[in-house]
């Protein structure tokens, strides 16, 4: 799994606010061109964001390999068709395309969880949102981030121990209840929870946010971003 | 360094346990959205995620269920793999599929609405099941309407196609989340807020 490290490298040194704007400017031209040229571009790309954050490609491979998985079946099933040919490998050949169009934007994505500490990106979008609408985003967002792996990790096991109950075997709209029921109690308990120790500490609408520096090299980056943006519209 | 020196001002008690259960709904749809299925006959995948939307409406209401459901939406934007199959970044918001995600709010709203009449929220298991059910059918056709005008507009769909390949192969399941969702929604284990 792919979470924040604290480190000395490139990526560690620029600014949120722009690493969130490459994230949307490379998103946006890795989506649009989908050629081969345009594939391996991105893949060449995203390649070198990896290696400003020091992060090994095998590792992302690995954190990532569930989505990798249900990506490369897409093309499986494109090509399937329900009548004469049987298979239909122009489709697969494009569904391919557009499912490995996402990877390069994966890898982006994890150079930028690797290298951002959350209460960084808390920070950035407080101050790109203002007022208190920010101040909630930024809060909630911490939050979700925090609780996204152990509510995970909740369903899982809800999940397990249905199965070992035989109860696998019951039909999907069972399963569907036993699992978002359990799911939903789990939460809204650790909701409680959370709500209670927040107060605890004197949750407030005006914390210290860690300071963020922009400086040139970040205004560079949010060029480049844009660049990459522009490059979809042509 | 940026320090606020004014004196602190804290969150109302009743705004906290908004915020820490609306944050903890997104964290529940991510959570929810992995447990994801293929299905061969539509290029968007089928998930549970919708769930945490129709809870999101039913548990927060009208204003703080869309709140919820844009926390899921920004955090998947900046880089967590919540979206349905691990997806992530602001791609996928722009992408063939991010119609069905950016109606989600709307379709959160529109629920709340219909379920709780207003901004005083009610208990979700003194609801009849014809008002759950026909929130969430509502809420439901917001959200393919939203998806196929996305697949149109980024992918070039026909109108006709769109709504084939974005709705109709979808009903099936959609019809299996809803009953599961109004079992849940009177089950009387949700906390009326």
């Amino acid at each position: 799994m792919v979470t924040y490290e604290p480190g000395s490298s490139l990526a560690h040194g620029f600014d949120p606010r722009a690493k969130l704007a490459f994230q949307g400017g490379f998103a946006a031209a890795a989506f649009t061109h989908v050629s081969v040229r345009g594939l391996a571009a991105a893949t060449l790309l995203a390649l070198a964001v990896l290696a400003t954050a020091r992060l090994s490609l095998r590792r992302v491979l690995a954190a990532f390999r569930f989505p990798l998985v249900l990506l490369a079946l897409a093309p499986v099933f494109a090509a399937i068709q329900v009548g004469p040919p049987w298979i239909d490998l122009d489709a697969a050949v494009e569904s391919a395309r557009l499912s490995y169009r996402v990877v390069p934007v994966l890898l982006v994505s994890a150079a930028y969880v690797r290298s951002t500490p959350v209460r960084e990106s808390r920070a950035a979008l407080q101050r790109l949102v203002p007022g208190k609408p920010g101040r909630v985003l930024g809060a909630g967002v911490a939050i979700v981030i925090r609780f996204f792996p152990v509510l995970v990790a909740d369903l899982r096991r809800i999940r397990a121990a249905m199965t070992a109950r035989l109860g696998g075997e019951r039909p999907l709209s069972d399963r569907m209840r036993i699992v978002a029921l359990g799911g939903v109690e789990r939460a809204f308990d650790r909701a409680d929870r959370l709500a209670l120790a927040l107060r605890a500490r004197c949750f407030a609408w005006n914390p210290t946010l860690p300071a963020l520096a922009f400086r040139r090299r970040d205004g560079a980056l949010c060029l480049a971003s844009a660049a990459l943006a522009l490059s979809s519209l042509i | 360094m940026s320090t606020d020196t004014d004196s602190v001002e804290l969150v109302g008690d009743r705004t906290v346990e908004d915020i820490a259960t609306a944050a903890l709904l997104a964290a529940l749809t991510a959570a929810l959205a992995q447990l994801s299925f293929p299905y061969p006959l539509s290029p968007a995948p089928v998930t549970m995620q919708v769930f945490g939307v129709f809870l999101a409406g039913i548990v927060l209401g009208p204003l703080w269920g869309p709140a919820s459901v844009v926390l899921y939406l920004t955090v998947g934007a900046i880089g967590l793999p919540v979206f349905a199959n691990g997806g992530a970044g602001p791609g996928t918001l722009v992408g063939p599929t991010g119609g069905f995600l950016l109606s989600y709010p709307f379709a959160a709203a529109l629920i709340g609405a219909v379920v709780h009449r207003g901004s005083s929220l009610r208990d979700p298991a003194t609801v009849s099941k014809p008002v759950l059910a026909g929130a969430m059918v509502a809420g439901t056709l917001l959200i393919y309407a939203g998806g196929a005008a996305g697949l149109m507009i980024v992918a070039g769909y026909s109108l006709s196609d769109a709504v084939i390949a974005g709705a109709v192969v979808f009903f099936p399941a959609e019809a299996v989340k809803i009953a599961a969702t109004v079992a849940v929604a009177r089950s009387g284990r949700l906390p009326s807020r």
